[in-house]
């Protein structure tokens, strides 16, 4: 028996002219949790897609548990013990949660009659490997994303594979969560499995991998174990360019103190906080940290106009405004970048530039008729200037990875010229030689007179771009940490 | 509100339920017929091919599409039965199962195209409806003809016969309504009790995760299409016995008021969802509503007004249900949060 589960040789795949793999290498030992890394785009999602014979490879081998496989399909791949959790849950929103839970199973198991107290016993049971609470007569459509990907990873861990393959599962988790995920993925490592694990977030690939291989632009670059690979080294691979000047902030040159706060706040409260007073100068980059529930997301859509205030009040500019729907806010100069995207943010069968340029069509109309050049010109900017893995911007927006749709997101926002920009955990999802880019635009854009707010439960993000940061927890307002003090730990103790 | 009510609220089935019902008391008080048992046995008897043929719709718009190709299918196919018959003197059996030959063929044709080419399902439905039609008139000469004698004993299959104490008018009952019944059985064990059932609601839902769950989305997809043409030429032949001739003009357009109907019973065109309950109701709802404006002596063209104004309360319903449960769910995300 050979020493690796999973071995894939020289894997090609191409969409159109995209060469997504090219004579990609994956080599996983038995037993081992083996994490995939990769700048968004690079190809990760597009090798799994192989593996689980959703989208087989053009050529190349992939040799599991022993067998040389030229193609695989799902049914095959199911069979031979793999299980996926897809980067997009891959659940069904017309379904209720037992049935969601169960009907992987149900169909693992070749049974052509489907018994449904059989089905509501699978889903109990399904929620018990995670210790979930759901009601299982919902439907799926009507829950919030950390509950689908909760479902997604349940009934995958539940399927008794030999080999588990989690495409960042971790994007809609609270840290709890992620801990009892890694909990039983150390658990199931311990009786034999192998697990390949993606994810964008550096703390969690050391803390649950054994080795690494890391892709660019669709080949492997690195692989090896994980412990001695040093974060320079990695950023290195990953993106084939050095970060160390990015910390610098320049926040003095950019922060204009003598001017009129961009936007404060005065004893504001809505439904989820209260009690949160701050101001923001031109210039400044100031964020809103706190756990998943401290209220961070429901400022930042009460100061968009999503939900109203019910008490304190908003100044922009030295003007009091009262913002009570999404027109006021654009009218006070005020956008929202949204924290989740791909319900709220994209047309996902429409062309990235139309993506990029359909908040602003004003700008583009030329009385009935759009000057499509000036737009294309506009989008193809943005593109250019956020880094957006693509061909040709003219494609839809679905043909892009994961990352690059949020970055499709952010450029949309950004093209409307906003005076006061906030934005709700910017960077989700997004590798961190996109991360960099993203700071590094947020800064130049400070520096033209741009107000930023981040909502972000990311600590490095937080010390690493915000001059100053706001810490809620409750709903509550607790204080704000500047300069010096801005460190990861002091945040840590600062939101606990 | 507790959960229940709540769910039960959410549903189109409820809606056109309690639209039938105040509806019916309407009509009863201002005719005083409504509740008439020969009434009530002529619309039961009214909605026996459009209940067959919702089928037929509910199957495609869960799993993949509008099928339009239906109301054709049968029209023909019941047509060049007939004619057969006329110049054979072949045994009932072996006609009918001529009819489910030549429907299941038209299935097969829509369900190539669409799982093959990844075509439009109303494009190709769209099409087979009209090479139908074409062989009907164009090959066929489509004329009315008579129920051949095969047939003849089918068409006169009376259940029971109930007169009206109060005007004293009878209405009989058909056996084809045993037929529609057996198919709703049949339909109903299927899509809830086995596995293909359950992935026609899966493969709607969100044909990728149906794929990499393992689920045989095309076979299950052509299947559906088969059956559909299967289902469609039972609905035809019903309709021809019953009417005790076959004109294929009859036919055609029918399959406007069958998705009228199941949209209003709560069918998405969006996929996935869907019920045979809602199916029967919606068909009911339209078929009461047309039956009963002659009750109260609305003329034709102002029914068609009625029916309108239904479908796009219906269809309202449907919309403000859909929103309110995204609603639903972003609540639930800043309760989670
Ligand atoms: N169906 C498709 N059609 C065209 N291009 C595609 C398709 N699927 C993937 N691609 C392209 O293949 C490349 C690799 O995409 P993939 O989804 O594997 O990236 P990824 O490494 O998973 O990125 P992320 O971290 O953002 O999820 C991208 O350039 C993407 O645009
Ligand atoms: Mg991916």
């Amino acid at each position: 028996m050979s020493e690796y589960i999973l071995d894939c040789k020289g894997v090609c795949k191409s969409f159109g002219g995209v060469h997504a793999l090219q004579n990609v290498d994956l080599r996983v030992k038995r037993g081992e949790v083996h994490c995939l890394a990769g700048e968004n785009g690079c190809g990760k999602s597009t090798i799994i897609k192989a593996i689980s014979g959703f989208q087989p490879q053009d050529s190349g081998t992939i040799e599991f548990d022993g067998k040389v496989y030229q193609s695989l399909s799902p049914s095959v791949s199911i069979d031979q013990g793999i299980q996926v959790i897809y980067q997009d849950m891959s659940v069904f929103p017309n379904l209720t949660v037992q049935e969601n839970l169960a009907i992987n199973t149900v169909i693992s198991n070749k049974q052509k009659i489907y018994n449904h107290r059989q089905q509501r016993e699978i889903a109990k049971k399904v929620m018990a490997t995670l210790g979930l609470d759901l009601d299982l007569d919902d439907l799926v459509e009507t829950l919030p994303v950390a509950s689908k990907q909760l479902i997604a990873i349940a009934r995958a861990l539940y399927a008794k594979a030999k080999f588990l393959i989690l495409d960042e599962p971790t994007t809609a988790l609270t840290r709890k969560e992620v801990e009892r995920l890694f909990e039983i993925i150390r658990d199931l490592k311990a009786k034999g499995l192998s697990i390949l694990f993606v994810s964008h977030k550096l703390d969690e690939m050391y803390e649950i991998s054994d080795s690494i291989t890391i892709m660019r632009s669709g080949q492997t670059v690195y692989t090896g174990p994980m412990a001695t690979l040093s974060e320079e080294d990695f950023t290195h691979y990953m993106t084939g360019r050095d970060f160390s000047d990015v910390d610098n902030k320049h926040a003095e040159e950019r922060i204009q103190r003598d001017t009129q706060p961009a936007i404060e706040l005065n004893n504001l409260s809505g439904s989820g906080f209260a009690g949160v007073s701050f101001k923001v100068q031109p210039g400044e980059i100031v964020g809103i940290t706190g756990q998943l529930g401290s209220g961070r997301s429901e400022l930042c859509n009460t100061l968009f106009g999503i939900e109203k205030a019910t008490g304190g009040t908003i100044t922009c500019s030295g003007k009091q405004v009262t913002i009570s729907s999404v027109e006021d806010a654009t009218r006070n100069g005020i956008a929202l970048v949204p924290e989740d995207r791909l319900t709220e943010g994209l047309f996902l069968p429409v062309s990235i530039m139309e993506n990029i340029t359909v908040v602003n069509f004003d700008k583009f109309t030329k009385g009935l008729t759009l000057d499509s050049p000036a737009q294309i010109a506009e989008s193809a900017d943005w593109v250019k200037e956020i880094h957006v893995k693509t061909d040709d911007h003219l494609l839809p927006v679905q043909t892009l990875s994961g990352g690059n749709q949020q970055k499709v997101v952010l450029a949309k926002w950004l093209s409307t010229k906003p005076k006061i920009l906030i934005l709700n955990g910017p960077t989700v999802g997004v590798d961190i030689g996109a991360k960099y880019d993203i700071y590094a635009l947020l800064r130049d854009l400070a520096k033209q007179g741009l107000a930023v707010l981040v909502a972000s439960d990311d600590l490095t993000e937080v010390s690493r771009l915000c001059d100053r940061t706001v810490v809620m927890r409750g709903g509550i307002m607790t204080g704000e940490i500047a300069d010096q003090e801005l460190t990861v730990e002091n945040l840590t103790k600062a939101i606990m | 509100m507790n959960k229940k009510t709540k769910r039960l609220l959410g549903r189109n089935e409820f809606y056109v339920a309690a639209i039938i019902i105040v509806l019916a008391l309407i009509i009863q008080v201002i005719s005083g017929q409504f509740i008439a048992i020969n009434n009530l046995v002529d619309l039961a008897r009214a909605i026996i091919v459009n209940a067959i043929y919702a089928l037929c719709g509910l199957l495609a718009f869960v799993s993949t599409g509008a099928d339009v190709s239906f109301p054709m299918i049968a029209g023909m196919t019941t047509y060049i039965i007939f004619k057969v018959a006329e110049v054979t003197a072949l045994p009932a059996f072996v006609l009918v199962a001529m009819a489910l030959a030549i429907g299941a063929l038209c299935g097969c044709i829509n369900g190539f195209f669409i799982v093959k080419y990844h075509f439009n399902s109303l494009i190709v439905t769209l099409s087979t409806s009209a090479i139908c039609y074409g062989i009907a008139f164009g090959a066929l000469k489509g004329v009315r003809i008579d129920v051949p004698d095969a047939f003849k004993a089918f068409s006169k299959w009376n259940l029971f016969t109930v007169r009206s104490g109060i005007t004293g008018l009878g209405a009989k009952m058909h056996g084809a309504i045993l037929i529609m019944i057996l198919l709703y059985v049949l339909a109903y064990l299927v899509l809830r009790h086995t596995m293909v059932g359950r992935s026609i609601y899966a493969i709607g839902g969100d044909e990728i995760s149906a794929r990499r769950a393992g689920i045989q989305v095309d076979k299950v997809r052509f299947g559906v299409f088969v059956v559909n043409g299967m289902i469609a030429v039972i609905g035809g032949l019903c309709y021809a016995c019953m009417c005790k001739n076959c004109s294929p003009m009859e036919y055609y357009g029918g399959e406007n008021i069958v998705i009228a109907a199941i949209v209003l019973g709560g069918v998405r065109l969006t996929g996935g969802h869907g019920t045979l309950l809602g199916c029967l109701l919606g068909t009911f709802l339209l078929s009461m509503v047309s039956n009963s404006l002659t009750l109260i002596g609305v003329s034709v063209y102002w029914q068609n007004v009625f029916i309108g104004l239904i479908i796009v309360i219906g269809a309202s319903i449907s919309a403000i249900q859909a929103k309110r449960s995204l609603k639903a769910s972003k609540e639930l995300g800043k309760e989670a949060a």
